[in-house]
């Protein structure tokens, strides 16, 4: 199971990262969204697939006998939610830049470059 | 004040300021009112905390929850952390004085405090924890705030700027998170010192290699080191000028502390370590590469805000010089520099907005005069300009003197000439600073600049220059922190 | 020593505010302070006469080999002589001469006169090489303040800018040598350095740190081919270029090289290359001071020809060479200051300075013209002034070394142009010409006459009577330098010597060259090859070579394409993983494969399907719905590995991903064109695959490697005893890892602003999501459906702590309820169901989360360890709770932000 695993979740990465490079910033958006997940899943492998237990002590029980790695699933349910955030703000970010510059196309949002390009110096700067 | 508490205040006093700013966001003048007193107190505890630790040796430490050491998230003031913290608090400060000629009613009812707060809360965080994913929350935190801060205006350039750092943060993120997450597979830790023996333990394997490699690039895309960097010529320069004066100050140097703590602390750079020794040939091509490209990068500029940008991402291509040497003593430059290039940038920066408020425009192409009509200012903006400069006694001449003298005696000349160069280049650029913006007769009549501005500016000019007057104490720091950081591992 | 420098210090930070009071007059007050401090250096004359070495010293930073130390003996102190005395005169003159100024300029350049004049002092006191460094570079940035002090006129900037370039270069140098010396010996004492000349010279890095000496020596004595500043310097106000550019500043290079002989001696190259570059510059300097038009020109021009007689001085070898440079070094500084200041003076009367125009001045300058003769006679080496005895001193140094005659030849022409210069800057303006000019702006002023006179004078006085001078400071300023003392005999007449034939023939030479300086002059300057060639428009070239080529590979990188930076960065990211591990070169181990689920493993197939879908999906609604697919698969995997609360947050978060950003599809075009050529989509994959393979082959290690569960074996042991909860991930999520989750919380909040902030839309909008076709099923049941969700996200919120749930889910499926209210009646109606601004819950809610912890400090434990009351018979309280609320709120709050300006900007 293992291995599948951490198949699946390395081609989700895959994936994700090929859309990233898209240069329609919603696709960009997905593609962020989309890596959170596969991240996930291999973060989900480093407390090792063991067992279908969830890490709930039992009624009446006092310790928690064998089951999957708790630890890994706290880590795991705070990134999901800044992961979640995140995703959020782009997809704010992207809606602003389509109302301020009317487009989705990363090519076409320049205005942070354009500004105070290059020196131009000579000595007659007078 | 009780240790425990001692060590939370920096963080706490921000937070609770945040959530009141939060609150009271509609009524600009209480917020106004918080983030002062917040950062004056997160500036106080903050000294307080460096000053307990000279008076009593022995770090303070302290776990949340009250639970055994190793297990729950603990916050250690060990010394680069708590000097570190203290320089935030100054810098937190300095913004906040620097803010009321700066931030208006608009800026504080989009949430400019509770913002503010938040960030400088978060960069404490990342200093004082000694937990790895605990460091990756804190620079989520500081991220999202950043991007809020980074949108105040909400102008197109800022918006495109906003998506440019948040696309390459979010890479980021998940870099540190996939690297923090395989070492915990691998140890069974996050604490970052049983993690380093852990680490120790074991030879390299595939994965401790991935899992450094994937810190070191997303660290590294933090600090915004060559070839990571793009982001931040594209993003920094289009936040108010506060912002990015305290972008400029802290949140690479927080990227670049999380470096340090990382292949100096988990994987033993600079003590011995060969969790990394692999990727150490490697930091000194970066560091090369950092500091010639961005300091020829800030030569192209004529936006006073995109040449400070490449600035600062050409000094942490020093600092990383220093970590690149592998040895101690490259781990304390590291440190000496850091904290000096802190409070140089953040003055920097406000040093341009003045210029900005005086000449009406960030092009040095239009600006001039400063010197004669706003002396002042011109003598405050003098000593960062110097210390970036590297021109003594200032505090940069001291730091570049330690990185390069240690990489002369490990043995990496090389590397101290790279650092020369692109210091006789960073003096290039900073004579033509000074000639563009406070030489040139004028073009357009001059505004006053607010005192509030020029406040700032003197408590950071004269740290500045204490540390240049006196440079043994905090190349005491330095040393100290350096041991800390390897006794770490 | 220390009293000294900070009685100069401290006069430089507070004398010139003075000159803010009193306005004219203030330089005579100010004057007092090098006048002061030359009486102090005096007093410690008959210390040095001695041949003592005064030294004094205190730590400053150790730990960096920094001592404070200073050291005072005869070449130290006969610099100390000249920069006070100078200094004094300096300031005087430029009482007269700032007359143009405003207050405020007059007390800047006060300022900087003094800080200079502080920073000379320690530089030629340091005895500690990072000390003298400190005030080395000190006097290349006041130089560079000086020169660009009429920072109005674009020439002076490109003067300073240029005079700083160059400068700096060689401060760096500097730098270079005195850290490799640092790292080659461990100490940074002058003494020890020279002491152990030969060790530091045969060491491996000998080569690089005398070749960093000599250019830092170079530049700062503006030697060939750095010689180039100087004349620029030019631009500086005359007091300052009297001062800086020909008395003292430029002479530290000599200074340095002088110190450092028997470094540079130990290497075979060392002297040759000092000779070879001083006869260079000599002679470019001898021609260029002839081909000069402009009186300060011409005297700079001769400067860098003097510092070259200097270099040439210190590079022979022999106890008359010292003499001879000492000597020189003296007469040059009298002489040339005095020049300056003449220049200055015809400057500020006449407002030209072009020596073909200038004419017939000592009518109406007589007491100038007086102090130009005497001091042109002494640069003419005509006696009985000073000049005359140092030229002796040269050819005598230059017959008694071993070397050729080639530098014999060079100094003998060099000599005669200079005799021909100092004979053209006296009688052409001031002899010369009648009739030329005819009025000047003003006559003589006493600022402006006697400080040249006085150092004409001098020059005159010490070679009458030079007992003094020859006892307290040039014998042992010679035994500082040669190391052991030399008989200094001075004295005008020698007899007839065979250096007394070569001032013969110079004198002659230089005569003609009075005679023909017109038809000489303009012949050179016919030669376009001098400006064309010259190393200053090489320079420009190279700055602007420097600039464009800055701006190109800038552009290059910085090229504004977002898509080829995050290529870069997942390219080097790739490599970085390739390197790191094929440099380790262990080869990757492989898990036992485990029993296979097919449950399991379909959905992780779906997964994976959803994420190859969105890949290639035509529209960006597909996409989204691909991406959900695999989040939702996602959370099915988790539920079938034992993690319910990660089921079912993902299972929340999806839901609410799905929602929010259909709001941003409602938006924007949904058609996908095709963004990316058939190439870069290759390229793309290529990148994704290869970071996915690295990814999968590093899990699968780790996979393999032992796993250490002591932390979860921790968390489970004492989850129910000591933190009172069955759900171990709750647990940690509000106790053993309380501390993350508010970070996390805070990021959620932090979110909410940004959110609010960027999507702030004040009053109503038309509103588009309420007209939407909604299924009247919706319509109908969703208040119902809400009050459900409503209810059970209380008790998720409630039982987390023990089951599955917690505040996380709690806040999400709370602000699901409202998500489903906005869908089916409209934003207006959610918003008016949540009754609180979303911020305000947020707040709130971040403050529940803060303060919880506050409590255990109450108690005197550390920050959120949590407290419980268990009544009898209830169910247990703790501040868990108020945690967990806290989380809740903030995650509801943020959350209906995001929905509420969302949809209200979508729907604009």
């Amino acid at each position: 199971m293992t291995v599948l695993y951490a198949l699946v979740g390395a081609a989700i990465v895959g994936c994700a990262i090929f859309m990233i490079l898209s240069r329609n910033l919603v696709r960009m958006l997905l593609g962020l969204s989309l890596l959170a997940t596969g991240a996930n899943l291999l973060l989900f492998i480093a407390g090792r697939i063991r067992t279908d237990q969830a890490p709930i002590i039992k009624e009446g029980a006092k310790v928690l006998e064998d089951a999957a790695d708790p630890v890994v699933q706290a880590l795991i349910l705070t990134a999901i939610v800044i992961g979640f955030a995140l995703t959020i703000i782009m997809g704010v970010l992207v809606l602003r830049a389509w109302r301020t510059q009317a487009t989705v196309d990363a090519r076409k949002l320049e205005s942070a470059e354009a500004m105070g390009a290059a020196r131009a110096r000579d000595g007659a700067d007078e | 004040m009780s240790d425990t508490l001692l060590l939370i205040a920096p963080l706490m006093i921000p937070f609770l300021g945040a959530a009141s700013a939060l609150l009271l966001r509609s009524r600009p003048a209480a917020a106004t009112a918080i983030g002062l007193i917040a950062a004056a107190l997160t500036a106080a505890v903050s000294t307080a905390l460096l000053l307990r630790i000279f008076q009593s040796g022995p770090p303070a430490m302290s776990v949340f929850g009250g639970w055994p050491h190793g297990f729950g998230v603990s916050f250690s003031a060990t010394l680069p952390g708590a000097a570190l913290v203290f320089i935030t608090g100054l810098v937190a400060l300095a913004a906040a004085i620097y803010a009321l000629g700066d931030i208006g009613p608009r800026r504080r009812r989009a949430g400019y405090d509770a913002l503010m707060l938040a960030m400088i809360g978060a960069v404490n965080g990342a200093f004082l924890t000694e937990d790895l994913f605990n460091l990756y929350v804190w620079f989520e935190l500081a991220l999202l705030s950043a991007l809020g801060l980074l949108t105040l205006d909400r102008r197109a350039a800022q918006i495109d700027g906003a998506i440019r750092y948040a696309a390459f943060a979010m890479l980021a993120a998940t870099f540190i998170l996939l690297g923090v997450g395989m070492v915990y597979g691998l140890t069974g830790t996050l604490h970052i010192g049983a993690a380093a023996s852990a680490l120790a333990k074991a030879p390299p394997s595939f994965a401790s290699a991935t899992a450094a490699a994937l810190l070191l690039g997303g660290l590294m895309l933090k600090s915004g080191l060559v070839p990571f960097h793009l982001w931040l010529p594209a993003s920094y320069h289009t936040a108010p000028i506060t912002v990015a004066a305290v972008f400029a100050g802290l949140l690479t140097k927080m990227g670049f502390f999380a470096l340090l703590i990382v292949l100096g602390g988990v994987f033993g750079i600079g003590s011995g370590g060969v969790g990394a020794a692999q990727l150490v040939p490697l930091l000194g091509a970066f560091a090369a590469a950092t500091m010639l490209i961005c300091v020829t990068g800030a030569l192209a500029q004529t936006d006073m805000r995109r040449m400070l940008a490449y600035h600062v991402i050409a000094q942490v291509g020093y600092m990383m010089a220093a970590l690149a040497l592998a040895t101690r003593d490259g781990l304390a430059a590291a440190v000496f520099y850091m904290i000096h290039s802190i409070v140089v940038q953040a003055n920097l920066f406000f040093g341009a907005g003045l210029i900005r408020r005086a000449c009406g425009s960030w092009d040095l192409t239009r600006t001039g005069g400063v010197v004669r009509k706003e002396p002042l200012l011109a003598l405050l903006l003098a000593v960062p300009i110097l210390s970036l400069a590297g021109i003594p006694p200032f505090s940069g001449f001291w730091a570049k003197l330690i990185v390069i003298r240690e990489s002369f005696s490990a043995g990496m000349a090389w590397l101290g000439a790279v650092a020369i160069l692109a210091g006789l280049l960073t003096i290039i650029s900073m004579a033509n600073f000074w000639s563009d913006a406070c030489w040139r007769q004028a073009r357009t009549p001059m505004r006053r600049v607010p005192r509030s501005g020029l406040a700032a500016m003197a408590l950071l000019s004269i740290t500045t220059l204490m540390i240049g007057v006196a440079p043994q104490w905090l190349l005491s720091i330095a040393r100290m922190s350096a041991r800390m950081i390897g006794d770490a591992s | 020593m220390f009293a000294i420098l900070a009685a100069s210090l401290a006069g430089a930070c507070l004398m010139p505010l003075l000159a803010r009071v009193i306005g004219r007059g203030a330089g005579l007050i100010i004057a007092m302070l090098p006048a002061g401090l030359l009486a102090a250096f005096v007093s410690m004359a008959p210390i040095v006469e001695r041949g003592w070495v005064m030294g004094q010293g205190r730590a400053w930073a150790p730990a960096l080999g920094l001592d404070f130390t200073l050291r005072l003996d005869g070449f130290s102190f006969l610099f100390c002589l000249l920069v006070t005395g100078i200094g004094a005169l300096v300031i005087i003159y430029s009482d007269g001469y700032l007359t143009n100024k405003t207050r405020a300029e007059r007390s800047r350049f006060y300022t900087l006169i003094l800080f200079f004049l502080t920073a000379m002092l320690g530089c030629v006191l340091a005895e500690n090489l990072l000390v003298m460094l400190m005030f080395w570079e000190a006097t290349s940035v006041l130089s560079f303040l000086l020169v660009g002090f009429d920072s109005r006129s674009p020439r002076s900037r490109r003067a300073a800018l240029m005079a700083l370039q160059v400068t700096a270069f060689g401060g760096l140098m500097l730098l270079a040598a005195v850290l490799m010396i640092g790292a080659t010996l461990g100490t940074y004492s002058m003494a020890q350095a020279v002491s152990q000349a030969p060790a530091l010279a045969a060491s491996p890095m000998g080569a690089p740190i005398v070749a960093c000496l000599l250019i830092a020596a170079f530049t700062k004595s503006a030697q060939f081919p750095f010689h180039f500043w100087l004349p620029n310097a030019m631009q500086a106000p005359t007091p300052a270029s009297a001062y800086l550019h020909s008395a003292t500043m430029v002479k530290l290079g000599v200074y340095l090289l002088a110190r450092f002989e028997p470094v540079f001696a130990s290497v075979s190259w060392g002297r040759p290359v000092v000779i070879f570059v001083a006869c260079l510059t000599m002679l470019v300097a001898a021609l260029q001071a002839l081909r000069a038009e402009n009186f300060k020109s011409a005297l700079a021009y001769s400067t860098i020809a003097s510092l070259g007689i200097l270099v040439l001085l210190v590079g022979l070898d022999g106890p008359a060479a010292t003499v001879a440079m000492v000597g020189f070094l003296l007469a040059h500084a009298l002489y040339k200051a005095a020049l300056f200041f003449c220049a200055g003076s015809v400057l500020h009367a006449t407002g030209h300075h072009n020596l073909r125009t200038l004419g017939g001045l000592a009518r109406f300058l007589p007491l100038t013209a007086v102090a130009c003769a005497g001091a042109s006679l002494s640069m003419a080496g005509i006696p009985p002034f000073i000049g005359f005895i140092s030229k002796e001193f040269l050819f005598e140094a230059q017959l008694q070394s071993s070397w050729e005659l080639a530098p014999l030849a060079v100094a003998v022409l060099v000599n005669a142009a200079m005799v021909g210069v100092a004979g053209v800057i006296t009688l052409r303006p001031f002899f010369l010409g009648k009739g030329k000019v005819t009025e000047v702006e003003h006559g003589e002023t006493f600022w402006l006459v006697a400080p040249p006179l006085v150092l004409a004078l001098a020059g005159l006085a010490i070679s009458l009577e030079p007992d003094w001078i020859t006892r307290v400071a040039l014998r042992p300023a010679v035994a500082a330098v040669y190391g052991k003392a030399v008989e200094v005999d001075i004295s005008v007449w020698h007899g007839v010597t065979p250096m007394l034939l070569l001032s013969g023939v110079v004198v002659t030479i230089g005569a003609l060259i009075v005679r023909f300086w017109r038809q000489i002059h303009e012949r050179l300057r016919a030669i376009e090859r001098f400006d064309l060639y010259a190393l200053e428009r090489l320079w420009d070239h190279a700055l602007q070579g420097l600039a464009s080529g800055s701006r190109a590979a800038t552009l290059w990188i910085q090229h504004g394409d977002l898509r080829r930076y995050l290529v870069m960065v997942l390219v080097a990211m790739a490599a970085l993983i390739a390197w790191s591990t094929a440099a380790v070169g262990q080869k990757p181990q492989w898990p036992a494969i485990g029993e296979l689920r097919a449950a399991p493993i379909i959905c992780a197939l779906v997964g994976l399907g959803g994420a190859v879908a969105a890949t290639r999906a035509k529209s960006l609604v597909a996409a989204l719905v691909a991406t959900g697919l695999t989040g939702f698969a996602l959370a099915i995997t988790f539920m079938t590995n034992g993690a319910p609360d990660l089921a079912l947050t993902q299972f929340t978060v999806e839901t609410l991903i799905v929602v929010l950003l259909t709001a941003v599809l409602l938006a924007v075009p949904l058609a996908n064109p095709v963004t990316r050529t058939r190439r870069m989509q290759i390229t793309d994959a290529a990148i994704a695959s290869s970071v996915a393979l690295l990814l999968f082959i590093a899990v699968v290690d780790m996979a393999a490697r032992p796993h250490d569960a002591a932390a979860s074996a921790f968390f489970g042991e004492m989850s129910y005893v000591a933190a009172k909860g069955h759900n171990v991930v709750n647990v940690i999520l509000v106790d053993f890892r309380a501390f993350d989750t508010l970070g996390e919380t805070t990021v959620i909040a932090v979110a909410a602003i940004l959110a609010r902030s960027l999507l702030m839309r004040r009053g109503r909008t038309h509103d588009v999501v309420a007209d939407l076709p909604v299924h009247f099923s919706l319509r109908a049941a969703g208040r119902t459906l809400a009050w459900l969700l409503l209810a059970a996200s209380v008790v998720i919120l409630w039982r987390g702590h023990d089951r599955p749930g917690g505040g996380f889910v709690g806040g999400l499926v709370a602000a699901l309820s409202f998500a489903l209210i906005a869908l089916a009646y409209g934003v207006d109606r959610a918003e008016r169901a949540l009754r609180l601004q979303p911020l305000a819950v947020v707040g709130v809610g971040l403050l529940c989360v803060l303060l919880s912890g506050l409590a255990g400090l109450a108690v005197g434990e550390p920050y959120l360890t949590h407290l419980w009351w268990e009544p009898a018979g209830l169910p247990k309280l703790g501040t868990t709770l108020i945690f967990d609320v806290g989380v809740y709120l903030v995650v509801l709050g943020s959350v209906c932000a995001f929905l509420f300006g969302l949809q209200r900007e979508a729907s604009r």
